[in-house]
Parts: structure tokens; sequence; C-alpha cells
């Protein structure tokens, strides 16, 4: 027994990982829906939507890539849908140079499925290197950031920039946010300077670093990873279909979450209670 | 000289770009934005910079056949075969589906990228299943909190018997008081830590940034 749990624990790891190879895929094969409830922390980024005036104007910052999207693209298009819906006026930039291929496709296909014009209803202002002066500057002065949009018009001429000068002249800015810079970054540099209203999407991993700015108020809202696209999705969609050629991806995807993370807390216990078993013996040879 | 004139440039612009968080005039904010914009010139001249120092790193590397000079000829032509294409079809093409750039993008990077970050499930079961021990009380909170968000933040956790109403409460509370206490003395420490450094380099106590010493 005690040889049987040694190689229990030495066990070559690509067992492990063919295991979670099928932890993953069995669910995308077999689906299986569970039902979720909605975070508090959704639902006021929600809320915060809900609250904005027809015809007022968002900032998006939309600073992830590809590795990214599987997280954040389910958020990034309830959310255009969202504002898209409410005749909301969306001015988007990005501080990630591989965003501007993911971003401008999916903004272009949801505006169309809403009827929005570009340069009237929505506009991409394209990639600004810099980082946290990208960021600062944005809160500065965006015409001076952004002298022209992705193709080249002068901001001066685009009718949705018209009274836009800064940060705070936007009642919300939505930061979709894959790590640095990100909404860490938009936090730190012009937050609290200009006391804007900020919501963030990001990934998991950075959720937790991002909670303590919402319980301070300097977050209206934050969707965390994939639960939290699938909370937000279930929002923006509980009473609507999502737009031709979306679909609600997180919804799916979350429910396939559920047994790659059992997988890895079996793993963990099995692994637990083999070391335990085997530790006197352990301790008897020294 | 060569010292001091850059001390004295960063002491001032050091300060005025502080004050600027306190002095909401516009005439004071017309300067600090020519300030960033300067700022952003030079971050867009950095990647300048990185190109020509990724070529003075590696294309001897590659001449010389050293170790994995290989890997560094690929990373050469990926790098010039990108730059190349991009600046070819200019701002229009390189958003063109059709074209060749939004191509390498499409299936060369996306694909690479995402395969990189996916792995990363694989090697968290590793890990897991081989450094994640209960050996001190320290490790086993850690563990079990671990545990806890990890079942939680997905429906399964929601829907199990018994427990399953209570285990997002008690995540929540993971989330919510220890983890923000933790986090909150780690920022406030880094950002204590930062102010020290930025004061330093505004008096000159610190000249790493200049080369040397």
């Amino acid at each position: 027994m005690y040889d049987l749990l040694q190689r229990f624990q030495n066990m070559d790891r690509r067992w492990i990982f063919a295991g979670m190879a099928l932890a993953i895929l069995i669910p995308l094969l077999f689906p299986v829906e569970f039902e979720f409830a909605v975070d508090e922390r959704v639902s006021s980024l929600y809320d915060a939507v809900e609250a904005l005036p027809t015809g007022s104007t968002v900032f998006i910052s939309a600073d992830f890539d590809p590795a990214s999207r599987p997280e954040l693209e389910p958020f990034f298009r309830a959310n255009l849908d969202h504002l898209f819906r409410k005749d909301i006026k969306i001015v988007m930039a990005t501080l990630w140079e591989f965003a501007p291929p993911i971003a401008v496709p999916i903004t272009e296909e949801i505006a169309a499925a809403h009827g929005k014009e570009y340069g009237v209803d929505w506009v991409f202002l394209g990639y600004k290197p810099g980082k946290e002066l990208a960021i600062k500057s944005i809160g500065e002065n965006i015409p001076k950031t952004f002298p022209t949009d992705s193709r080249g018009t002068p901001v001066g001429e685009i009718a949705v920039m018209n009274g836009i000068k800064q940060a705070k002249d936007f009642p919300l800015l939505i930061n979709v946010s894959a790590g640095f810079p990100g909404t860490r970054e938009y936090v730190l540099q012009i937050q609290g300077q200009y006391d804007l209203k900020i919501a963030s999407a990001c990934t998991a991993v950075s959720g937790p670093d991002y909670i303590p700015f919402y319980k301070a108020g300097q977050l209206v809202g934050l969707s965390a990873g994939m639960p939290g696209s699938a909370q937000y999705e279930k929002l923006v969609w509980a009473e609507s279909e999502p737009p031709k050629g979306t679909r609600k991806l997180a919804t799916q995807a979350v429910n396939v979450l559920n047994l790659g993370h059992a997988y890895v807390i079996l793993l963990i216990l099995f692994g637990n209670i083999a070391y335990f078993l085997t530790r006197p013996k352990e301790v008897s040879d020294d | 000289m060569r010292s001091t004139v850059p001390l004295i440039i960063t002491f001032f612009v050091g300060l005025f770009m502080v004050f600027e968080f306190f002095i909401p005039h516009w005439g004071y904010h017309w300067v600090t934005a020519e300030f960033l914009e300067w700022g952003l010139i030079l971050a867009a001249g950095a990647f300048v910079l990185g190109l020509i120092n990724l070529v003075q790193v590696n294309l001897p590397k590659v001449i010389n056949r050293d170790e994995d000079w290989g890997y560094k000829l690929i990373m050469l032509i990926s790098l010039f075969l990108t730059l190349g294409a991009g600046l070819m079809l200019g701002q229009e093409g390189r958003q063109d589906a059709g074209e060749f750039y939004k191509w390498l993008y499409d299936f060369v990077f996306t694909p690479l990228n995402a395969t990189m970050f996916a792995l990363l499930a694989f090697y968290i079961a590793s890990a897991a299943f081989r450094a994640f021990r209960a050996r001190n009380v320290e490790a086993t909170v850690l563990l079990v909190a671990a545990c806890v968000v990890m079942v939680a933040r997905v429906p399964l956790g929601e829907n199990l018997p018994f427990i399953g109403e209570k285990l997002p409460q008690f995540m929540n509370w993971i989330m919510d008081v220890p983890n923000i206490a933790a986090r909150r003395s780690i920022f406030i420490g880094a950002a204590l830590g930062a102010v020290a450094t930025g004061l330093r380099v505004i008096l000159g106590l610190e000249r790493s940034h200049l080369g040397g010493e």
C-alpha cells in the first residue's frame, strides 16, 4: 500500500494533464447547465450602466489580448450590446497593442446589429503606447492623447467626440482589463484625481487585486473572470436574446469550468491523503 | 556637469508633476499636458530602441551559431516579417481581413498566445497535486481557502447539497475580509515605497536612471 501511494504521488505528470484535458472536454461534449447567482459586484456594474442617461457617452478602454479573450470577450460583447441598446455612445481606445484586431471587429459587428454608425454612435481612437503616461494623458486631455481616430480622422471632425475633452467628461469609464496596464493603473493614475466613475471587467487572476478598489468605492462595479462575465450575460440578456452572431459564451464556458475546478480540488485532496499516509514511514526511516 | 543638468531637470519636472495633482489651474494643466505628450512620444520611441536592442543582442548569436541560435533566427525572421507586412500595408491594410498582416495575427499570433495561457490550466493541476500540501497550519489555512474559493467560484459550488447555499457567502467573506486586509497592507506598503523612491529620484539621491553609481 505504501509503495502504491508513493508511486501515486510520483506519477508521470502527463497522466495529470490527460485528466485535465478530459475534465475540460467532457463538459464541452456533454454540457450540463447549473443555475448560478449574480454577485453584488457584477450587479453594481450592471446598475451603473443602467443608470446612464440615454444619449450619454462612455469611454471603454479595451485592454486585452488573445490569451485573455475567452474570459473577457463574453463580457465585452454583452457590455457593448447593453450600451448600444440603451442608445449610449461609445468612445473606445486601448493601451494594449494586441487588442485592436479583436476589439474593433466585435464592436463593428454589434454596432451593425443595432444599426449604429461609426463616428456618430461610436469611435475607436486606437492604440496608445506609454502605459501609465497614456492613462494620465487620457485623464488630462483626450484630443491631445489621440489627435485622430484609428482611421486617421481628426477627433475634431468626429461627431461622437463633440464636447469631450478629458476623462471626467464621461459619466462612466469601463476598463476591460487583462493585466498591466489596466484597472489598477486607471485607479491609481486618474480615478482619485478626477473623481471618475470606473467599472472594471478583469481576468479571474486579477479579481482579488481589484476587490479593495471596489470596496473603497474607487470602482463602481467589478466583473472578474469567466464567472463574472457569465453573471453579466445573465443580467443583460435576462429578458432578451443576444444580438445575431453572439452567443452566451461565458454562460456555456462557466459550466465547463465546473469539472476542471473539481478535478484540481480532487488532485489536492488525494495528493494530501497520500502525503499524510506515507509521511510517518518517511519520518521513521530518517 | 553631465549628471548635474539631468538631476536639476529631474528635480524641477518631478516636483512640477507632483504639484499638478494639487493645483487645478488650467494653465498649470496645459503645461503638464505638454510634458505628458513628450512622455508619450518618448514611450513610442522606446519601441524603436527595443527593435535595435533585439537585433543587437540576437543577430550576433545567430551569426556565431551560439546556443539556441535557431530560436533566435525564428524570432528575428518573425520580427521583420510582421514589421515589413505592417509597414507595407499601412493603417487601413493592417485591419483588412484578407491581408497578410491580419492573417499573421489571426492564424499565428492568436493561437500561440492563447495556447501559452491555456497551458497554465495543466501546469496548475500538476503543481496543485505535487506542491499543495497541508504541511503546517498556515499551509492548511491557505489550502482550505483556495479550495473553498475554487469550488464556490463556479456554479457547481452553489448547487452542492447542504453547503451550496453557504459556500458563496463563505467565499465572499474570504475575498472581502482577509483578502482585502492583506491586499490593502501590501498596496499601502508598495505605495509608501514608491513615494520614497520617487522622492529619492527627485532629490537626486537615487541616480541609477542616469547610468552607473
